[in-house]
């Protein structure tokens, strides 16, 4: 390795307001190297990111690049020095055309006398789609007619096809496909051919592990320590993210002999669902006392049979009932029969981002307080079960935008905790969160179990769902395609044959 | 692929749809009323409304679509005429021209200002503004009259309002296609969040939406006062009333965006609305009455071609 530094970070510090998200970290990147940057949610690997691409301003500390000191002022700036980045969410814009989105605030290279040369620019941004065999995808076509995979790809090319000499890669591969990300990968490799650095978070300990060279940890926003890759297994980084050495057995251990089990009462039951292009005749029930877990591939129709039994999904044909008889048909009448939904989606569809904690917590309960609302009732609500569930936070007037996304989970389960909700219907519970919260997650749910209460997971971690549930829907194009039960022989070879 | 879909993708299916929505109204309307609608020279006078509309609805697009609203179009656009006629009095054809377009870049950046040293909603900056430019109106009419000298009515009628308003739609194109500008805003519109981490600088460009808004209902005046050839003042508000005509032609634009032509859909648009106008009076309608029928239609004709998703949010 060189023994220079590409990049070199000096005592980087960030804070939202009370929140100190980044304490004076140093740290080196060398060049042609892929250098992983992990830690639990709320470390300050993004706002760390963050700060070097422009996305938000530097506190106090420096970026020397190639012995400059960098501080961008957006991403486009950063751009310039020869910093990039591809997000975890979408970056690219509606309205705008494929190429638009390409060279978006950096049209400048195709403007001749404040007249922008839109065939140049729509032919630059064809031959570079081709050129990283993306060749379907027309630079001249509005972005909207593709779809996020697509969109995430576009992105990827505008993020690297300037060859970049710091890319940083903040957990995309979550939203990928593995083609996707396969693709991805090609190019975090062609960076470090290049004898340039690839910056890459993620909470997935086996991709961290196979493709970087070494790994920086970051804790409650310290600096931790930077390990070889060749040095560390799994369970050292697990350690080491969270300050302590992780029970391996953070799933359930038990395995119920359910051929002498009384089968538990029917909590909740769907039958001949139907959503056109989703869902194909899909039957489900779960008992009371039990996890059922949906798996499958990303667009099998799982995400949205659980919008189906909350009464929140459109044209949908076939029956939703509870115990009672009762027929689930809208939102309303599921959180009155005390049904609880995590969408996939956190930030858009479960929770009111620009919203503090306490009106996070407090909303679906607040019909149960009677005709008057009282602030110190609904604060101590609040704060009751923010604590219950550990949430990270400086009180509950906080406002849920600056939390992580583990504890921004963690709020949106308070919220159902407090609610009393006998079913939970649970999309994705924890996606992009770190192995603590994880932890923390799933005791809850066994707990849950424990108490009674019906709880649906729904995942694309297949070893979630062979760790927690006592069975198993796995679905394929709109339609279940098997059910197992939960067994200590029970792999994940099982549910891909089914899936695919 | 389908047919349909196949013909989706394609670039002019936007403007085809419009087309077919133009031809399907006059086949109504002729049969409704085939002495009294839809003649040649009847045709031409509604092309002849259309597009001065049309020139306001370009103007409003460039607001409408980062989200922003501009209420003080119709009170700009009475200020305009009026000084557009005074300034012709002393300057001819240059003061009728000048005059107007310039009132709309000042009041445009006023408007850009106001919006961006406040930090208050375009919809609240640009009613309380357009409360001032109502009362400046009446100090102009005061002092320019409300009449427009018969000598200064060539951009009333044909060719000159066809020419003037074919360049305003030009530019627009152009300032679409061909700057920046264009692309912000609709940058800004999808995600503003994004377009400024992407360096777009969003207050210049909101800015910069204002002033051309207003200075294409300048442009606009030049066309209304030489077809109308008189404006008296409008004050309680009385303003706002001229705002919506040149927003249903931005609103058409709006929806055939994603077929990336909008300012032929604007166009087509405003013609189909002047057309609908005419055919209700043709019936003999009384004017509530029409009012009620074109809202309507205007409504159906966006609901058919905007893609809406039950339970979608819309805002």
């Amino acid at each position: 390795m060189d023994t220079k530094p590409l990049l070199h970070a000096d005592k980087i510090d960030k804070s939202f307001g009370p929140t100190h998200a980044v304490k004076e970290v140093s740290l080196d990147f060398y060049p042609g190297e892929i250098h992983a940057l992990i830690g639990e949610n709320g470390s300050g690997k993004s706002t760390f990111t963050n700060m070097l691409t422009g996305i938000i301003p530097i506190g106090s500390g420096t970026f020397t690049l190639e012995g400059e000191q960098v501080a961008p002022r957006n991403q486009v700036d950063a751009n310039h020095h020869g910093i990039a980045i591809v997000v975890q969410e979408t970056g690219t814009l509606s309205g705008l055309t494929v190429a638009e989105n390409m060279f978006l605030g950096d049209e400048d290279q195709f403007m001749h006398h404040g007249v922008k040369d839109t065939a140049a620019m729509n032919r630059r941004a064809q031959e570079l789609l081709d050129s990283y065999g993306l060749g379907s995808i027309k630079a001249t076509t509005v972005i909207d007619h593709y779809g996020f995979e697509e969109r995430k790809l576009v992105e990827i090319v505008r993020s690297t096809y300037f060859d970049p000499k710091v890319l940083v890669v903040d957990e995309t591969t979550t939203a990928l496909s593995q083609s996707g990300r396969d693709k991805l990968f090609e190019v975090m490799r062609h960076v470090r051919e290049l004898g340039h650095c690839v910056i890459f978070i993620s909470h997935d300990m086996s991709e961290v592990l196979e493709m970087s060279d070494r790994i920086s940890i970051l804790r409650d926003g310290d600096y931790i320590t930077t390990v070889e890759k060749k040095d560390v297994d799994e369970e050292q980084l697990k350690t080491l993210m969270v300050g302590r050495k992780m029970d391996d057995h953070y799933y359930r251990t038990d395995y119920p002999d359910y051929q002498s089990l009384p089968e538990g009462e029917v909590a909740i039951k769907a039958e001949h669902l139907k959503v056109p292009g989703q869902l194909d005749d899909v039957s489900i029930c779960v008992h009371k006392g039990e996890i059922v877990g949906i798996g499958g591939l990303s667009e099998c129709g799982m995400h949205e049979v659980g919008k189906a039994l909350f009464g929140a999904s459109y044209d949908r044909e076939g029956t939703v009932t509870l115990s009672d008889g009762t027929e689930v048909n809208d939102i309303n009448t599921a959180i009155n029969h005390s049904i609880a939904y995590t969408s996939k989606d956190r930030d858009n569809e479960s929770l009111l981002i620009n919203d503090t904690i306490e009106d996070n917590i407090t909303l679906p309960s607040m019909r149960d307080m009677g005709r008057f609302l009282s602030d110190k009732r609904l604060h101590a609500f609040a704060e009751k079960f923010a604590e219950a569930m550990s949430v990270k936070m400086v009180g509950v007037d906080q406002y849920v935008s600056a939390l992580s996304g583990g504890n921004k989970q963690k709020v949106v389960l308070a919220r159902w905790l407090g609610k009393g909700s006998e079913i939970l219907i649970l999309d994705s519970p924890t996606r992009g969160i770190d192995i603590k919260v994880k932890a923390s997650i799933y005791s809850l749910l066994e707990k849950m179990r424990s108490e009674g209460k019906a709880v649906l997971i729904i995942s694309e971690e297949i070893m979630e769902l062979i760790g927690m549930c006592d069975r198993i829907y796995v679905m394929k194009d709109g339609k279940v395609n098997g059910e197992l039960t939960r067994r200590p022989d029970l792999t994940e070879q099982d549910l891909i044959a089914k899936m695919v | 692929m389908g047919t349909l879909a196949k013909l989706k993708q394609n670039s002019w299916y936007g403007v085809g749809l419009l087309l077919v929505i133009t031809v399907l109204c006059w086949v109504v309307f002729k049969i409704l009323c085939p002495g009294t609608f839809g003649a040649p020279d009847q045709m031409l006078t509604y092309v002849q409304t259309a597009i001065i509309y049309a020139v306001g609805g370009c103007g409003l697009y460039f607001i409408v679509v980062m989200g922003l609203w501009d209420f003080s179009v119709g009170s700009i656009l009475v200020l305009s005429c009026l000084l557009s006629i005074g300034f012709s009095q002393m300057f001819g054809y240059v003061g009728l021209i000048v005059a107007p377009i310039l009132c709309g870049i000042v009041l445009g950046a006023a408007n850009g200002l106001a919006y961006i040293k406040l930090r208050i909603p375009s919809l609240i900056v640009t009613v309380g503004l357009s409360l001032i430019y109502e009362s400046l109106a009446v100090f102009a009419s005061d002092w320019a009259g409300t009449r427009l000298s018969d000598s200064y009515k060539l951009f009333g009628s044909y060719p000159w309002n066809l020419i003037v308003a074919l360049a305003a739609f030009l530019l627009c194109w152009f300032i679409l296609r061909y700057t920046k500008l264009g692309t912000y805003v609709n940058a800004i519109g999808a995600n503003e969040a994004t377009a400024k981490n992407m360096g777009v600088d969003v207050d210049k460009y909101k800015f910069l939406a204002f002033v051309l808004c207003s200075m294409f209902v300048g442009i606009m005046s030049v066309l209304y006062i030489g077809y109308g050839t008189a404006q008296t003042p409008m004050t309680g508000m009385l303003s706002q009333s001229l705002n919506f005509k040149p927003l249903m032609g931005t609103f058409f634009g709006l929806a055939f965006k994603k077929y990336g032509r909008p300012v032929i859909s604007i166009v087509i648009g405003e013609f189909i609305i002047s057309m609908m106008f005419a055919g209700f009076v043709a019936l003999g309608m009384p004017v509530t009455i029409n009012n009620v029928i074109t809202g309507a239609t205007l409504l159906i004709i966006i609901c058919i071609t905007t893609k809406r998703v039950k339970g979608a949010v819309v805002k």
